[in-house]
């Protein structure tokens, strides 16, 4: 190789040193006593993992997205998109379900081969928390008020934490009576929230008047506590109403926390990573283009490691974090 | 409050949607000059500000937040491919996204063979014939006079907006299939919609409202 590549790091890798990196480490000490504050305690897991813990029937990342590799037996190896499939693979193997629940954080580096990834950087450190083993809305409320300290201790002032739940339109698409490519498709002009689009697609498709109706409401479903009625009011089917109920239910939790006005409801957040099951959350901020923070329930993830048990987890995306508070003048 | 910014595509563009601002009230003076040299216009009123971008660079602007809003052809949108919220349909704009050649080439698009495609989209095109047409093709990137292309052998067809075709029958091409179509659309930054849901809504509402009284 050239010796005036040698002294560059590959694309979307970087070297941290001085204050910067000084910086970096108080903010990530900052976050680490909000953890250990609500009784989370430190799993480290390897940076490299088989490639099926990402792999597609898990519902994470796309393939194409991995830095990949074998080893000495031909196995293919990932180094860590993301590190919640990786805890569940962990608590699979090393906890039972006397040990639940339980309440993990980690903090590292995460790879994604992309251009399009955080601030296009390929590695990136991410710090979070898992609470395994508890099912119940009380823990949603757990992880996002625990997220909302995280981004208070950090030091913003301004954020919003936008509240899904992914089962409203994964039960309303059962009964639409699209097949999986035309339901893709709704689900893509609902999270971009092409407000009109939805409507001017169906056209063509035989789908129920309700589900459409719901369908078409879908990308406007945003805001505040007063959404969760109008999303009950669109709610076609069991499936739904339970997504909305349990909305309610954890803003019961909330309500009196001094919390609220950081939380408003958004039932077009759809999330890429499929393994989400239910109420799902993004973190925003001013000064970076992209969410600081994402979490959510995985209730069934742990079960493809062969432990049955629900899940909710949050991770913060550090380097945006950092971004946002520079941008915003609180960091320096 | 914070200032709301806006970037419009330069062109034809911009003199619909300025005429469009002026309806719902958001225009400010000297914005339709088209002399002047100033960059960036402001409503102190409404604490809103635009200013007049290259289209391919709108859906960057907003996708890492410079502007909250943008207004921009749907061929950018989905040439860019950025993460971004599309919520509007502005209607005006119209044209096609196609794939154009001498007639002769009608054959050559269907016979299975591989060929060469000139377009300024080369994602659009791509993702066309890859995924929707699943034929292996050349794609040839260019930045202008697309249609000379096939006329001097460059390619066999190119992939281009029509709006009236004159330009094609001028030098004897022809529509031979249709990609999408193509109008002017508002896009959104992620994170404004959370952070400033309700001025963004408002004005999204208004610019609806201005549109069906046409």
């Amino acid at each position: 190789m050239n010796n005036n590549l040698l002294i560059h790091t590959p694309e979307g890798f970087r070297d941290t040193y001085g204050t910067d990196l000084q910086s970096k480490r108080i903010l990530m000490d900052k976050l680490r006593d909000v953890f250990t504050g609500y009784s989370y305690r430190e799993i480290q897991t390897p940076v490299v993992e088989f490639f099926d813990v990402f792999g597609s029937d898990v519902g994470t990342t796309p393939s194409n997205e991995l830095f990949k590799f074998f080893d000495r037996n031909g196995y293919t190896l990932v180094l860590r998109p993301d590190f919640t499939p990786s805890v569940a693979r962990a608590v699979a193997m090393h906890f039972t379900k006397d040990d639940f629940p339980l309440k993990l954080f980690y903090e590292g580096s995460t790879f994604v081969n992309s251009q399009e990834y955080q601030l296009n950087l390929k590695e990136s450190t991410q710090m979070g928390v898992e609470l395994i083993g508890d099912g119940s809305a009380s823990a949603d409320a757990e992880v996002l008020l625990l997220t909302c300290d995280l981004l208070k201790k950090a030091g913003l002032t301004e954020f919003q934490v936008s509240v899904g739940e992914n089962d409203y339109f994964k039960a309303l698409a059962e009964d639409s009576g699209l097949d999986e490519e035309r339901i893709e498709e709704v689900r893509r002009m609902i999270s971009n929230k092409n407000f009109f689009g939805v409507d001017n697609m169906l056209d063509s498709d035989e789908t129920p008047a309700d589900i459409r109706e719901a369908f078409v409401h879908l990308p406007q479903l945003f805001g505040g506590k007063e959404v969760l009625d109008r999303a009950e009011q669109y709610a076609a089917n069991e499936g739904a109403q339970k997504a909305v109920s349990r909305l309610r239910e954890i803003e019961k939790e909330i309500s009196g926390s001094g919390n609220e006005k950081y939380i408003s409801f958004d039932f077009s957040l759809l999330s890429k990573y499929h393994y989400y099951t239910g109420v799902i959350f993004s973190a925003f901020t001013y000064g970076t283009g992209e969410p600081v923070a994402k979490g959510g329930r995985y209730d069934r993830l742990l079960g493809h490691f062969g432990t049955d048990a629900p899940a909710v987890g949050v991770g913060v995306y550090i380097d945006q974090l950092r971004n946002a508070l520079i941008r915003q003048g609180i960091l320096h | 409050m914070r200032y709301l910014t806006i970037a419009l595509t330069k062109g034809r563009l911009a003199d619909k949607t300025l005429e469009l601002f002026r309806k719902v009230g958001i225009a400010s003076a000297g914005a339709d000059d088209k002399e002047t040299r100033k960059l960036i216009f402001t409503n102190e009123e409404m604490k809103v500000r635009f200013f007049l971008a290259k289209g391919t660079d709108v859906p960057t602007y907003v996708a890492y937040g410079a502007a909250d809003i943008g207004i921009v052809g749907r061929d950018t949108i989905l040439e860019e491919g950025r993460k971004i919220y599309e919520v509007l349909d502005l209607g005006y704009g119209k044209c096609r996204m196609c794939i154009c050649g001498p007639l002769s080439a009608k054959e050559i698009l269907n016979s299975g063979a591989e060929f060469r495609v000139a377009t300024k989209y080369p994602n659009i095109a791509k993702d066309y014939f890859h995924n929707r047409k699943h034929q292996t093709v050349e794609i040839i990137k260019m930045n202008g006079s697309i249609e000379l292309a096939p006329i001097v052998g460059l390619s066999e067809v190119i992939c281009d907006i029509v709006e009236t075709g004159t330009t094609l029958k001028e030098n004897g091409l022809h529509v031979l299939e249709e990609v999408c179509d193509l109008s002017a659309r508002v896009v959104v930054n992620q994170v404004s919609m959370k952070m400033e849901n309700e001025r963004i809504t408002e004005l999204i509402r208004k610019l609806m409202e201005a549109l069906n009284e046409d």
